[in-house]
């Protein structure tokens, strides 16, 4: 930083300080009342927020009702965007797409704007967003949320074409609907094989959530089949309680193979619905939902955001990129162990980088960051269990300072109680973060 | 002193406090950002999971403390949560939700 503009920003600084006090009077009132995180009232600037999904419209949401001067812009692709979380429940049948779409019509009358178009490329010099449709958007401060996107061919014969006949359903939508059909179509006494993959990917428990409530559509539906997990780790996400759940509820209904029982996937024959195992085994199902290795979304890439394990690092307590300036990035895509990639979580640091941006854009240090998360997963529609955390920064670290999962004793109130509260996390994250009430 | 060093420099005082004052309830309102994700902005939304925005600060604050020290019963997440804040923070979240207008339209 020069000299000059450390004395620009001095000047700014008091100028704003006098400006605060001229009208704090007429601002008092307000305090307590509204959630700033901590934009002035003439704080404007061009924010770009890339993805619509819990991170970027977390964030596009958060910069503009703390700094309502500032020149937002979302850009995503979909006008309806449809949740990985609760989207179990629709293969299980238990919900309608619908009831996961979401749209920013909210986001809209806050004064976010909304282009619908892809993101394609990011100059980090010109500070230049390239767009789908020929155009271009000139950032300040560029906020990615990019998400996930799938590792093709990462197993062999597992690609665009593969996922047609055996869908990943790990975005949520099209490749859901497939899932669907193919699992009411299934024949009762076929097998319904998930692969699962090694850490770190999007939603730790999804597999296993999954793999209970197909189980429980079966048991009402085709109760002769069965579902069958081949997984690529000895251990995951809420394990103890999964497999207790499995016991009481699905017997043996639910067959779960790690990874030193032979469980890692290496050959997928999409069109024949036959998977190979690291030692050779040859598994047939009737319908198969390979869960692939993942990677940061396309545009982080792009950017130059990612290292070498195709995530990306970040400052934790700005979320920033640790390689490119004025680039923050939030939620699936980025390494920030041990927050999992969650929904949740993506919201919580969409928050903490809009108070980050709205800092660096007043000349401020960055306002001690917090977060929390809470996984719900579900074994039946009325058995719930949960894993629960807060994180802070404890020596430049992103660190858990409580957190723990349901009780293994907890009685069928609390697990019924859990399914319950699962909704409620489930109306109050998506009016948190897109503004949709139901 | 020159009169508008002086004057400057008598609004500058109460505007440092005012700026401290502002920075630590952004601070709050981040600390804060967390609880909405299951109990909507603000605090807001009631549903399976209740509203807090509005109730009074003693009783959301001795709530806290009873979940930070398993003292409430039919918890779930909130003891695992809770246990994560000093008890310094649960009281300033707890002041805040109750200053939260639980009818205010803001979204």
């Amino acid at each position: 930083m020069t000299n000059k503009s450390i004395k620009n920003q001095g000047l700014t600084s008091s100028r704003r300080d006098l400006l605060k006090l001229m009208g704090a009077a007429s601002a008092l009132p307000l305090l307590g009342a509204c959630s700033s995180l901590g934009g002035s009232k003439e704080l404007s600037a061009r924010v770009v927020v890339v993805g619509g999904g819990f991170g970027g419209a977390t964030a596009a949401k958060y910069l503009k009702r703390s700094a309502p001067q500032l020149d937002v812009t979302l850009i995503e692709p979909n006008k309806v965007f449809y949740t990985c979380p609760f989207s179990n429940l629709v293969l299980a049948g238990m919900r309608s797409m619908d009831s996961i779409s979401h749209n920013y019509d909210e986001l809209r009358a806050l004064g976010v704007r909304v282009i619908h178009t892809t993101a394609q490329d990011v100059d980090p010099v010109s500070r230049t967003v390239s767009l789908g449709d020929g155009g271009s958007v000139r950032y300040e401060k560029l906020l990615l949320s990019p998400g996930i996107d799938i590792r093709w061919n990462a197993i062999e014969g597992y690609d665009q074409a593969a996922a047609e006949h055996a869908p990943h359903a790990w975005k949520a939508g099209d490749q859901t609907r497939l899932l669907r059909r193919q699992i009411e179509a299934m024949d009762d006494g076929g097998v319904f094989v998930l692969t699962a993959p090694a850490n770190p990917f999007r939603c730790p428990p999804g597999p296993y959530e999954r793999a209970s409530l197909v189980a429980h559509y079966l048991s009402q539906h085709k109760p002769r089949s069965k579902v069958l997990i081949l997984d690529a780790k000895d251990n995951f996400s809420k394990q103890g309680l999964f497999m207790q759940g499995w016991n009481e509820v699905h017997g043996d209904r639910i067959e779960w193979v790690g990874l030193s029982g032979d469980g890692k996937v290496t050959r997928v024959d999409a069109q024949k619905r036959e998977v190979e195992t690291e030692f050779g085994t040859i598994h047939k199902a009737s319908v198969l939902n390979v869960v692939p290795p993942q990677k940061a979304g396309f545009i982080a890439d792009r950017a130059g955001v990612t290292n070498e394990s195709g995530w990306v690092p970040v400052d934790p307590m700005t979320f920033e990129s640790t390689q490119v300036n004025d680039i923050y990035v939030v939620g699936d895509a980025t390494l920030a162990a041990p927050m999992p990639k969650s929904g949740f979580a993506a919201n919580a640091q969409g928050k903490v980088a809009a108070a980050a941006i709205i800092a660096s854009l007043e000349g401020q240090r960055p306002l001690e960051p917090s977060w929390a998360n809470t996984c719900y997963s579900l074994i039946n529609p009325e058995y719930g269990i949960s894993v629960a955390a807060v994180y802070k920064i404890q020596e430049g670290l992103i660190s858990e300072t409580s957190g723990g999962v349901s009780a293994t004793d907890a009685s069928a109130t609390v697990r019924k109680l859990e399914a319950e509260y699962a909704v409620g996390w489930y109306n109050a994250i998506s009016q948190d973060t897109w503004g949709t009430r139901r | 002193m020159n009169t508008r060093i002086a004057l400057t420099l008598a609004l500058m005082i109460p505007a440092t406090l005012a700026f401290a004052d502002d920075r630590s309830s952004a601070q709050t309102a981040l600390l804060a950002a967390s609880c909405a994700n299951c109990h909507g902005t603000d605090g807001k939304l009631a549903g399976a999971i209740p509203a807090i925005a509005s109730r009074p600060a003693t009783a959301l604050e001795s709530q806290l403390l009873d979940f930070k020290h398993d003292e409430q019963t039919r918890a779930t997440v909130m003891p695992r949560i809770a246990k994560g804040y000093s008890d310094e923070e649960l009281k300033a979240l707890a002041q805040y939700f109750s200053n939260i207008d639980a009818a205010s339209k803001q979204r």
